[in-house]
């Protein structure tokens, strides 16, 4: 008999591909709190990081006496620091993410690395962005706390115009810790991103950028005149000849893409843009490994 | 460009409805994405606003405009003004002589053809305030239409217009022209021709003439005469006199002469560019012939027409001369002359009609050349009295064939006519009587032509006369008999000239059905003196008169040295002062430009519906 599914997000052999993951962070901006992620600065780990001279007053514990006899010189041994490292999954739940499967794409990538995230000893946190007010899930850690973040993020309700900027400004106000902002969305919001990725740096969090986009928007299949309506913002917008523009409008999404990465690589972040028609286990398990966002 | 319409420009103010109505009325589907973010930059970049892009999203009101503003301009008829002053009427006077019927080439087209072609372009553009009146003239001319715009009429007139074998007359034309001009004023007249015309006309232009000129025919060779004159034998002399046009259609031509069905003689003869050869045949005058001369150049001839002549040649017989016994001075003068049979005579029955009778009384037998002496006949009765007195001739008329060569000096008459009191030569005239000699108070000889023959009254008895002992009298007596074998067919014989048969005698109020080539039919009644005038003849052919089963077959030929030489004249003389130069080049005329904006429309409409249905598609 097969055991009960704990969640519709992630099937439990999802969950146990996951247990061998990790988030590798490229600047590891990590808290004070021991944790399973290593600081950049020496630490008192088991984990061999560098030599260094030997100044007076170092713990003489840390001496390498067999370097020491060889040359005749101290030096000091260093060690990794392994601390605690904080992810915070802001997912975009505004009325754009409900096309397509993008949400739920969304929820399930946001759910897997915040599994990653609690089995690794980090501590989890997520934000709901694009509705009126921002929800939250408090930060957690431990094994323990699966289950709540994938009630929470099964609970997520889809639908609202709040831009992304706002709702990442929003969520900064009461979060503390360094560590991973990774924001699942498809990105096409009129706000202010760079700002928004930031200030997400500047308070100490990589910017992780999963644009989600559906097939739709990856390759309008429109033709003639058209009166395009917002699903936002109720916005219209009138487009003659439209197959005419079909070049172009792949133009401007290729520089948005190139936009966002430039903002992500620029806050030692990273970007990656995937349709909403890939497979959760594709994306998961194959891409993201790729392109080094897990290890 | 002028408009003839201007006050349809009205139609322009539809422009706006139809830009209202097209912003208004442009559905376009809706359709919900999740965000206007790059669509909206997509819109504004600078490629999608370039003017080209703007004008290819609203191509299809665009498109529409274009439409509208076409068919707008149409309805203002618009023209190009390519005559410097455009007549409200024009009449077309169209030379459809024998002479328009030469071809360019072999196998090619006709003068006629050409000016139909010419017709059709000015009938397609004609201005709707512009009204065309069709002439048709050859010997005659004939109105085809009246003054009109009606295109589907004159296209059908135009369409009717046929070559008749006959020399043309401009002149009958102009005078034509000038009776429509009474009703339907106009000042300028169009003629379409060959060229074919005399450099010289009485006709008082009073409007002003363009004559066109159509492009050469090519070479031509053709009969211009065919006449026949009695040989002393009993023979008939033929004689057939060609026209070449420079250059010549071939070096040689042959001329067959054909009575029957069958060849009766032929001959070769050498066409001499600019030349006119002349070819003389004899044949028998046994018997009755008809005669058919065929001229077959050797090469392409432009003209058919004139390549038959048909000629009838009557038997040679002896004159019947009634002269009665008492005249036997005239009997003796006759005695002395070949081929004459005198009645009346001990041995021969008399004829019902003799071909000519002198007498001295009244009640003389019937007979083409009447000719009476010594009495005054009953209609100039009271135009003259005879005095008894001597007198001389004073004057006569030395031109007319009854005093050709016939001298009146020193002969003394003892007859002495004298017109009554108040009368003249005109009172002469008034019946019909042409004064042959005048005595010093009055006509000595009258002669009258009439339908039946020729009456000649000598007011004197010739026996009461020096006359007889003059060697004028012979003279005199030989020219009466060859009056009288003129007009029987005696003396020379002329074919027939194509426009209108001479005259044909019948039976009082028979019918007449004449058919004739191309089909030509023709019914006639004679009058109650059984003579029929004014058979037409329009086409080289033979016609046949059936009366009651009885058939008379006659030959009309063209016979015409100007039709066949086809030259062109370069200038016309009107009257003494105006000429009138012919131009090779046809007058453009105004040139109606609404079906070339409506095709433009309609072309404009199938882009249209080909890019609505292209999106539509898309």
């Amino acid at each position: 008999m097969p055991a009960a599914q704990i969640s519709t997000l992630l099937s439990n052999r999802d969950l146990d591909r996951l247990a061998r993951l990790r988030l590798n962070a490229s600047r590891r901006f990590t808290n004070r709190a021991r944790g399973e992620s290593l600081a950049a600065k020496g630490g008192a780990s088991t984990e061999f990081c560098d030599f260094r001279d030997y100044s007076p007053g170092d713990d003489v514990r840390f001496v390498d006496w067999n370097i020491f006899a060889r040359i005749n010189r101290p030096y000091l041994k260093q060690f990794h620091q392994e601390e605690e490292m904080h992810i915070a999954l802001l997912v975009d739940a505004s009325t754009s993410m409900t096309f397509e499967g993008k949400i739920t794409l969304a929820q399930r990538l946001a759910a897997a690395l915040g599994v990653i995230g609690l089995r690794g000893s980090e501590k989890v946190s997520a934000c709901v962005l694009g509705r009126s007010s921002a929800v939250r899930l408090a930060p957690c850690s431990g094994r323990a706390s699966v289950r709540k973040l994938l009630a929470f993020l099964e609970a997520i309700e889809s639908g609202g115009e709040r831009t992304i900027d706002a709702g990442i400004e929003e969520f900064l106000r009461q979060h503390r810790g360094r560590g991973v902002a990774i924001v699942l969305s498809d990105f096409l919001t009129p706000g202010d991103l760079k700002r928004a990725f930031s200030l997400l740096h500047n308070a100490g969090l990589e910017p992780w950028a999963l644009q989600i986009l559906a097939p739709s928007e990856i390759a309008p299949e429109v033709a003639g005149d058209f009166r395009l309506v917002d699903s936002e913002s109720a916005a219209t917008l009138d487009i003659s000849a439209a197959g005419d523009l079909l070049a172009l409008y792949h133009e401007y999404r290729t520089a948005h893409e190139a936009q966002l990465t430039t903002l992500c690589q620029q806050r030692s972040g990273r970007f990656l843009t995937m349709s909403a028609a890939e497979s959760f286990e594709r994306v998961c398990f194959e891409v993201l490994r790729k392109k080094g966002w897990l290890a | 460009m002028s408009f003839t319409a201007l006050s349809s420009a009205w139609l322009f103010a539809l422009l706006i409805p139809l830009v209202v109505f097209y912003f208004l009325k442009l559905k376009r589907p809706r359709q919900v994405i999740p965000s206007l973010v790059l669509w909206r930059q997509v819109l504004s970049d600078q490629r999608v606003n370039s003017p080209f892009q703007k004008f290819k999203r609203n191509l299809l009101l665009l498109l529409q405009i274009l439409l509208l503003a076409l068919l707008a301009l149409a309805a203002m008829q618009p023209f190009l003004r390519r005559e410097a002053k455009r007549a409200a009427r024009l009449p077309i006077l169209v030379d459809v002589s024998a002479s328009m019927g030469a071809l360019d080439k072999a196998g090619g087209r006709s003068r006629l053809d050409e000016a139909k072609q010419r017709l059709h372009g000015r009938i397609e553009s004609l201005p709707p305030d512009q009204e065309l009146c069709l002439v048709a003239f050859g010997k005659s001319a004939r109105k085809l239409t009246g003054f009109t715009n009606n295109k589907t009429e004159l296209r059908d007139a135009v369409r009717a217009l046929e070559t008749q074998d006959v020399p043309g007359d401009l002149e009958e034309a102009l005078r034509l022209a000038q009776a429509l001009a009474r009703n339907s004023p106009f000042d300028r007249v169009l003629v379409l021709t060959d060229g074919n015309l005399p450099a010289k006309t009485n006709f008082e232009l009073p409007f002003q003439l363009e004559l066109q000129k159509l492009p050469p025919a090519g070479p031509n060779a053709g009969i211009t005469a065919f006449n026949a004159r009695r040989a002393g034998s009993g023979d008939w002399e033929l004689f057939i006199q060609l026209a070449v046009t420079d250059p010549a259609p071939a070096a040689t031509a042959t001329v067959e002469l054909q009575s029957g069905g069958q060849t009766i003689a032929q001959e070769n003869v050498a066409l001499t560019p600019g030349s006119t050869p002349r070819l003389a045949f004899r044949v028998s005058g046994a018997q009755d012939a008809a005669i058919h001369a065929v001229l077959r150049p050797g090469g392409f001839d432009s003209l058919a027409s004139d390549n038959d002549a048909w000629l009838t040649l009557p038997a040679v017989r002896p004159l019947d001369v009634f002269v009665p016994e008492s005249l036997a001075t005239f009997r003796h003068a006759l005695a002395a002359l070949d081929g004459i049979r005198i009645f009346p005579s001990k041995d021969t029955p008399s004829p019902s009609a003799f071909d000519l009778a002198i007498s001295d009384k009244t009640g003389a037998p019937p007979a083409r050349v009447l000719c009476t002496t010594g009495f005054v006949p009953e209609d100039i009765a009271s135009l003259v009295t005879i005095a008894k007195k001597s007198v001389a001739a004073i004057d006569w008329r030395r031109e007319s064939p009854l005093l050709q060569h016939v001298s009146l000096d020193e002969v003394i008459f003892m007859e002495d006519p004298v017109t009554a009191e108040g009368k003249d030569d005109t009172a002469f005239a008034a019946l019909g009587y042409e004064i042959l000699a005048h005595g010093p108070h009055g006509p000595l000889a009258l002669v009258r032509s009439e339908e039946s023959g020729t009456r000649v009254h000598l007011l004197f008895h010739p026996e009461h006369s020096t006359l007889p002992f003059r060697v004028a009298f012979p003279i005199f007596t030989a020219n009466l008999v060859e009056r009288a074998r003129t007009l029987a067919g005696l003396s020379e014989s002329a074919a027939l000239a194509t426009g209108v048969l001479p005259p044909q005698n019948f039976t009082a109020g028979a019918s007449v059905a004449v058919s004739g080539p191309s089909r030509f039919t023709h019914t006639e009644r004679a009058d109650e003196r059984g003579a029929i005038a004014g058979i037409p003849a329009p086409r080289v052919g033979e016609y046949t008169l059936t009366v009651a089963g009885t058939a008379r077959t006659l030959g009309a030929s063209l016979l015409s040295a100007t039709e066949t030489g086809l030259a062109a004249v370069s200038e016309v003389e009107f009257g003494d002062r105006i000429s009138v130069a012919t131009a090779s080049t046809a007058t453009k005329s105004d040139r109606s430009l609404w079906w070339t904006l409506a095709l433009a429309g309609f072309v404009v409409l199938l882009i249209e519906w080909w890019w609505f249905q292209r999106r539509a598609v898309a």
